[in-house]
């Protein structure tokens, strides 16, 4: 090799980058997916913070400021409510309990989801059709009536309850995700590689099939937590998710338009609510729903490039 | 393909007998079976199966009963006719809701596709992300309210403000301020008006979506050796997306679409809640309003709960059978020899 070879090896040497890198770049430079994901991290992250922020709680009483418009003045941007609760630090609670029912529920339905389709679709066989007509029955009845139905046979709703719910529910749909795509990386030259240098089972699962799933099981979270919150807000729209005097979650708070009739009415008897009290927690729910679709969208398309062809 | 379609069709039968039986175990063991005339809020009633045997043997006596329409209710048409009812209102709402999201899903998301990359799918990829993120209830509560405020500031009348047509809602918030008995063809005039609404309330979200999907498997097609060798042999643009491009996209799309089913009836509890329509979701919000809670077994009619939950199963393993054979159809590499 002469040094003219070597100096050309050299400038067209790359570090290897693995498809999560080149994925992540793809996602980076889409700015609408980067605004979407902060806009979403931050709402997030207030939520998380709704204590430090608002250490007074969700439940804090001011009769002096009862039914107050949205000012700048006092310190009430979204208003007030009808015993003077400030909308903001409500709408900040909402966030949280939100977000604590959605994270959780998408975690744990996503951990088993991954480990039962991962198994259905390594092992086949009876493990194979066993998971798969389980995730059959859990998909037989829209999530929504599962939940109502649930909700009503426990009795009560209290945040990790939901978690158990949503969870135990929701798995199913990842679990088949995941299985096809184990099923089809199962076969490929590099796994029966891996088994022909003696790897175990657990070794191939994890060194070589779970880092190719990686993007799916991603793509398939991010979904998930949208899917939650929205399923969410619809049950507590019916009255039987988690009660307003347990905690205000994003969809009781929108609920409660419907109590009062938007609060554009005129009549006593209803007006008890102002817009302001269900626009500001729905225009959240709102933004956090599409910053998540975007965020989905963006990371599948940025995984499956040949989906954003043109 | 037949002996494929068989094993399917049989294997949703066996779902389904498995959930209504779960289900039936479930409800029947918590469950009294009180009919609604006999609604008393003071007593506790003994649930309807004292163990999971008991509840066997009533499951097997329910089944039996469902091919001759009596689906097993002691209560004779006090639930039952409800049930039809709702079952009808909501059909028509879906079905009027499927129309809407085929045909804006297919224009959009061919639009976006052909138009890749351009401003116009930019505004179409904002708009999809919109549609997709506003809940349905909520939406039906805008449009109900706009449909209020049109009616009572404006006098404008054409879409009730809640309701079915001649039925007149009994609501502590909302009246229909015309509340007829229409026949004949004014029926069916009063079912479009009293039925779009929240058909455009349920079809925004889904709109915004599958138009998307739409797109993209559109997209995969356009870019496919097949699409290239249509323009090579001289066929015109419009031809080659909609006769080669579209076709192949279609199975896709349909797939998506019928397998989003269970999503679009959940959706469509909380519009048909809203709108007052009578459908499903009032029917089984009623239902599982009679509960009582507390320690002792609630009061609830376990067979109208379970009528209803086996509807909606039935509805979702319809839908993914009639998936599977439209599949079949549509993409010949998809039929199973």
């Amino acid at each position: 090799m002469t040094s003219l070879d070597i100096a050309l090896e050299s400038s067209f040497a790359t570090r290897p980058r693995g498809l999560g890198f080149v994925a992540l770049r793809r996602f980076a430079r889409r700015p609408l997916a980067v605004a979407a994901l902060v806009t979403v991290l931050s709402l997030f992250v207030a939520g998380a913070l709704a204590g430090v922020l608002a250490p007074g709680g969700w439940s804090e009483i001011n009769l002096a400021v009862v039914h107050r418009a949205p000012t700048f003045a006092g310190g009430h941007v979204f208003g007030t409510d009808w015993v003077g609760r400030d909308m903001v630090v409500r709408t900040l609670y909402g966030i949280r309990t939100t977000e604590i029912v959605a994270l959780s529920a998408a975690v744990i339905a996503t951990i088993a989801g991954v480990l039962a389709g991962g198994i259905a679709g390594y092992y086949g066989g009876w493990l194979d059709a066993f998971v798969m007509r389980v995730s059959d029955l859990l998909t037989a009845l829209p999530v929504v009536v599962i939940v109502l139905a649930a909700l009503v046979y426990f009795g009560e709703a209290y945040p990790h309850l939901l978690v158990l719910i949503f969870s135990g529910c929701m798995w199913a749909g990842v679990a088949r995700v995941i299985r096809t795509d184990v099923a089809r990386l199962r076969v490929q030259e590099f796994v029966e590689a891996g088994r022909a240098l003696g790897a175990t089972d657990l070794r191939i699962l994890r060194r070589h099939i779970l880092p190719n799933v990686g993007g799916t099981i991603a793509v398939a979270a991010t979904a998930l937590v949208g899917q939650i919150v929205l399923i969410d807000a619809t049950v507590e729209f019916f009255g039987y998710g988690l009660p307003e005097s347990v905690a205000p979650s994003l969809g009781n708070l929108v609920a409660d338009v419907v109590k009062f009739k938007f609060g554009l009415t005129t009549d006593p008897a209803v007006a008890g609510l102002g817009w302001w009290t269900w626009v500001f927690p729905g225009l959240v729910l709102v933004l956090i729903l599409v910053c998540l679709n975007v965020v989905g969208d963006s990371l599948d398309e940025a995984l499956n490039p040949s989906s954003q062809l043109g | 393909m037949a002996a494929f379609l068989a094993r399917r069709l049989l294997l949703a039968v066996g779902v389904l007998v498995a959930v209504t039986f779960i289900s039936f175990c479930f409800v029947a063991t918590k469950f009294s079976a009180i009919c609604t005339s006999a609604y008393t809020p003071q007593t506790r009633y003994p649930p309807l199966a004292g163990s999971v045997r008991d509840a066997a043997i009533l499951y097997w006596h329910w089944l039996k009963s469902v091919p001759q329409g009596h689906v097993g209710d002691p209560c004779g048409t006090t639930t039952l006719q409800p049930f039809w009812e709702s079952v009808g209102h909501t059909a028509m709402l879906i079905a009027l809701t499927a129309v809407i999201v085929v045909a804006f899903s297919l224009l959009l998301g061919t639009l976006a596709a052909v138009n890749a990359g351009s401003a116009l799918d930019v505004v179409l990829r904002v708009f999809s992300y919109a549609a997709w993120a506003i809940p349905s209830f909520l939406l039906a509560l805008i449009l109900q309210a706009i449909v209020e405020w049109a009616t009572v500031h404006h006098g404008f009348r054409l879409f009730p403000i809640s309701g079915w047509p001649g039925t007149c809602p009994v609501s502590v918030f909302y009246t229909t301020p015309a509340c007829g008995h229409p026949t004949g063809i004014h029926y069916v005039g009063s079912l479009f008006t009293h039925t779009l609404v929240p058909a455009l309330a349920l079809s925004l979200a889904f709109v915004g979506l599958h138009s998307r999907y739409l797109r993209s498997a559109l997209l995969v097609a356009l870019h496919a050796p097949f699409t290239t060798t249509a323009y090579a042999k001289g066929l015109s643009r419009r031809r080659t997306v909609l006769r080669h491009a579209l076709r192949n996209s279609l199975a896709t799309f349909t797939s998506a679409f019928l397998l989003d089913m269970g999503a679009i009836f959940g959706a469509a509890m909380a519009v048909d809640w809203v709108f007052r329509l009578g459908g499903f979701g009032m029917l089984f919000i009623i239902q599982i309003n009679g509960v009582g809670g507390g320690d002792g077994p609630a009061y609830l009619d376990a067979y109208a709960i379970e009528n209803l939950l086996a509807f909606a199963a039935l509805f979702v393993l319809g839908a993914a059978f009639v998936s599977e054979l439209a599949v079949g159809w549509l993409d010949p590499r998809a039929r199973v020899r």
